[in-house]
């Protein structure tokens, strides 16, 4: 009976913790996930708190107002083009864009955080209740003028952030589309207009991943400045063979660029090097140091739903490492993620968090949400970055991206021409950063189908960077 | 201030009886108000009047424990309130199973109370269990990928809640008689012709129950590795064989991959939890009738939604109570088998409240077993009282052999 006793209090304390990991996994999930299922556009409770309340206003970081509410009707700003430029960054009243404003600070818009006196208050005074209003750093001129200069037609994204706090001033993807007046040609457009590609695009990305390949050689190996490539224009594993941009092979015509090192492999964007230095690194190496800038993390982003980042874990063969180390393969990231990475190089190795709200602000004043700056990871240590920005500086003085330069500002970057299966052209990309202490800013260019990287999205950063520093973008 | 009036002031238990009243008095009449039904103004008197019977009432009849009352009549009582609240006819129809509920677990009470022998009801229950649950098999109709109801005259009965009490005696009889292999046999039987029914929700509870009356009479560690084993052997069996298994792990692990569809249960139930809060939209003022099966399996988080978290809480240590005072009880007793058949009704409840409440938040996939005492249904009503009812016939027999002792202590006081 004794041992009875004794197994029955056993039992007792293992029901007991059944208990407690409900009430700790349905706490830690709330509070960890809450705010996500809350921004989801499945929540159908929405749709009638909407009635009730009236949507507070979402205004840009200068003030700017992107969105408001009149007799019941949300009205988004008067000019076109800053509508269709703002568009993918603050939403749309009919939920089409996921994510965005709109929906992920409807929590702050619809007042949901506000306190049983506050609505009391409303109530005894009878007026319909008021959410709060919304600051962004979106910065809707720059976003306004990204719209203006992008290929017209092309699909694609750009993405431009504050490198030190990790404020984004425009998360932009085109096409984009007007929020007042949604025709069916823009539902029904094959390009998906709604579909934010700035966050949520998965990209191949191509040459832009040597920056963790690069960084990871310089993490591994001490002498990573006197190893030597032999790149003879074509490098055969298995069924793969790593050639690089010019190449074509029918005619038997290839780009060699003899022995070369490390740095001048990522100015001139050496596939065959970087190939060779994929497979000395070794999968688990190059992983390692994909996963410190973020590639497989959950992103868990206070302000922002990004998509998640991978680097592949299947089918890891020679031939598939080795176009990991030139960015090819399955390695998938967003635009957004490519920024924060040339971000974490520009801030000696600190990546900051991104961040889209700077404030949310109650009717009666109360401030309730505010923007601090907050360190999402640590990838590389300063001087790692000062070898990697030295590179990056490289290749827009005399490597693959000379198109971005602008005379008397250090502009760094790395350009990408993705192959993508069944496209004609590869996307471009550039993404980028000014080495410049009063002008912290980084950006991300992809243009989809657009062609090369140094020809295609290079000018464009050029431009953006241009038109941030003659309108005062400066600290 | 009279003797008897004295006396009654001091029963334990009586202002938690008065303020549970007073709860669901000013719920339904607030909801009487709201909707203006006469139903409403009904039930706020018929059901304070039923949990009176079920707490008071009961303990007058026979020494009972009065808290485990209490506990089981609010948690049965908030079940009608909530589904009234969304669903007035399945509430009205829920207050019926209550009150036949409440007769239940009296007579179940009072079968453990003055049955002295089990060995030929044993026999017997055992029988009629393989029976029954072998009728669905042959009657039944096949709902959400599982064939586990049968139909008499208009009423769906589930067999496989009623052969959970069978199981709960059954197999603490035959392992207080040391007869495990037995009791093993008629255990796998029964897990057998669940999985043939396809309802592996019951089935996991079958096993857990069994498994844990097993530890408990033997006390063997290589028993819980081999159980476990076995338990774990099993699912991987399940998920393989089963194609609807595969499908509820792949939402569990997933459920935004196909909101709209596949996952729209799971999905719904956690955006309704998160925006209840802390302190829920309030009684009236939700609208979780969008979460699919929001009265049955999904009713906890509708309490969520309209109560809030901290009520949530609240009533999970209801449960945790319930399952506590189960286990006291259990150590109580005199006998090994009312020791084991209380340990079992405390893990029953146990289990089955952790599986689907932890589906329900996503902690493990959605198995579509009932929560005890709220869920919509009358089977899962009744069979949820009748194990209270057990528990309560154990509970009153510790309390006889309780007071024979004091007795016999006072005698031989005397004799002397």
């Amino acid at each position: 009976m004794k041992q009875l006793q004794k197994n029955i209090r056993r039992v007792a304390i293992a029901l007991c913790a059944l208990f407690a990991l409900l009430v700790v996994w349905g706490v830690y999930s709330l509070t960890t996930y809450g705010s996500r299922w809350f921004a989801s556009s499945a929540n159908t409770f929405m749709r009638t708190r909407k009635k009730d309340v009236i949507a507070g206003d979402i205004l840009d970081r200068n003030g700017i107002v992107l969105a408001t509410t009149i007799n019941g009707q949300r009205i988004y700003q008067n000019d076109l083009n800053a509508r269709k430029a703002t568009v993918h960054a603050v939403g749309d009243s009919g939920s089409n864009v996921n994510n965005s404003a709109e929906s992920f600070f409807a929590s702050y818009l619809y007042g949901f955080n506000s306190s049983f006196l506050e609505r009391l208050s409303f109530a005894l005074r009878g007026e319909q209740r008021r959410g709060d209003n919304v600051r962004l750093t979106i910065d809707c001129r720059l976003a306004t003028y990204i719209a203006s200069i992008f290929p017209s037609g092309k699909a694609g994204a750009v993405v431009v952030m504050n490198y030190k706090t990790g404020e984004v001033l425009a998360e932009q993807s085109f096409p984009t589309f007007d929020p007042q007046s949604i025709s069916a040609a823009v539902k029904s457009d094959p390009q998906k207009p709604f579909y934010n590609r700035a966050i949520q695009g998965l990209y191949t990305p191509g040459s832009t991943f040597k920056m963790v390949t690069a960084a990871s050689a310089i993490e591994n190996y001490t002498n990573y400045n006197t190893i030597a490539f032999d790149c003879t224009g074509q490098l055969t594993l298995g069924s793969r063979v790593i050639t690089d941009a010019g190449t074509n092979l029918t005619e038997n015509k290839l780009t060699k660029h003899g022995v070369i090192d490390l740095k001048k492999a990522f100015q001139v964007s050496c596939n065959n090097s970087f190939a060779q230095l994929a497979l000395q690194l070794g999968d688990a190496r190059l992983r390692k140091t994909a996963e410190d800038f973020g590639f497989n993390d959950n992103f868990l982003f206070r302000d922002l739903v990004v998509e998640n980042s991978s680097y592949p874990t299947v089918n890891r063969n020679d031939g598939e490492i080795a176009w990991t180390g030139a960015g090819q393969s399955a390695l998938t990231a967003s635009p957004l993620h490519l920024c924060m990475i040339a971000s974490a190089i520009a801030n000696d190795g600190v990546m900051m968090e991104p961040k889209l709200l700077i404030s949310a602000t109650a009717p009666n004043g109360t401030q309730r949400a505010k923007l601090t700056a907050k360190v999402y990871r640590k990838p590389i240590t300063s001087d790692q970055a000062a070898i990697l920005k030295d590179y990056m500086r490289a290749v827009v003085t005399g490597g693959t991206g000379t198109s971005a330069k602008i005379s008397g500002t250090k502009v760094c970057g790395k350009t990408g021409s993705a192959e993508i299966d069944g496209q004609e052209f590869t996307n471009a990309w550039f993404v980028g950063f000014l080495d410049e202490a009063a002008s912290p800013y980084a950006l991300s260019i992809v243009v989809e189908n657009g062609g090369g990287g140094g020809s295609v999205a290079a000018p464009i950063a050029r431009k953006i960077f241009s038109w941030m520093l003659s309108n005062g973008y400066i600290q | 201030m009279s003797e008897k009036k004295k006396k009654r002031a001091h029963e334990p238990g009586r202002n938690t009886l008065l303020a549970m009243m007073a709860f669901f008095f000013l719920a339904f009449f607030l909801l009487a108000l709201k909707d203006g039904q006469w139903q409403s103004f009904a039930l706020s008197v018929v059901v304070p009047a039923i949990i009176y019977v079920g707490t008071a009432g009961i303990s007058h009849l026979f020494p009972s424990d009065r808290l485990l009352l209490s506990l089981t009549n609010f948690l049965c009582a908030l079940g009608v309130l909530v589904l009234y609240r969304l669903s007035p006819a399945r509430g009205m129809t829920q207050a019926f199973n209550y009150g036949i509920g409440v007769g239940c677990m009296m007579l179940c009470a009072m079968l453990v109370r003055y049955i002295r022998s089990w060995k030929w009801l044993t026999v017997l229950i055992m029988f009629g269990s393989i029976g029954l649950l072998a009728l669905p098999l042959v009657f039944g109709r096949e709902t959400n990928g599982a064939k586990n109801w049968f139909y008499i005259g208009g009423y769906s009965v589930q067999p496989s809640e009623i052969v959970k009490l069978a199981l709960l005696i059954s197999v603490s009889y035959l392992l207080s008689q040391r007869k495990v292999i037995l009791s093993l046999m008629f255990a796998g039987a029964c897990l057998l012709m669940l999985m043939l029914q396809k309802d592996l929700g019951t089935a996991l509870l079958y096993f857990g129950v069994t498994f844990i009356l097993l530890y408990t009479a033997t006390g063997s560690v290589p028993l819980v590795i081999g159980g476990m084993a076995g338990g774990a052997a099993a699912a991987v069996v399940g998920y393989q064989m089963f194609a609807h298994v595969k499908k509820r792990v792949a939402i569990w692990l997933n459920p935004w991959a196909d909101s709209e569809g596949a996952g729209y249960q799971i999905v719904q139930s956690l955006i309704a939890i998160v925006n209840g809060g802390a302190w829920g939209v309030g009684l009236g003022l939700g609208n979780a009738q969008v979460i699919p099966e929001y009265y049955n399996d999904f009713i906890f988080s509708v309490i969520l939604h309209e109560f809030g978290l901290v009520f949530g809480l609240v009533v999970l240590c209801m449960y945790l109570f319930i399952i506590i005072r189960g286990v006291m009880i259990a150590r109580r007793c005199r006998t090994v088998f009312h020791a084991l058949l209380a340990t079992g009704c405390a893990s029953l409840i146990a289990l089955q409240t952790f599986v689907i409440i932890g589906g329900n938040i996503k902690l493990i996939p959605l198995t579509g077993v009932t929560l005890p005492f709220i869920s919509y249904g009358g089977t899962s009503m009744l069979c949820s009282l009748c194990v209270i009812g057990l528990l309560q016939g154990v509970a009153s027999r510790n309390n006889a052999g309780v007071r024979e002792d004091r007795e016999l202590a006072m005698a031989g006081g005397d004799a002397r």
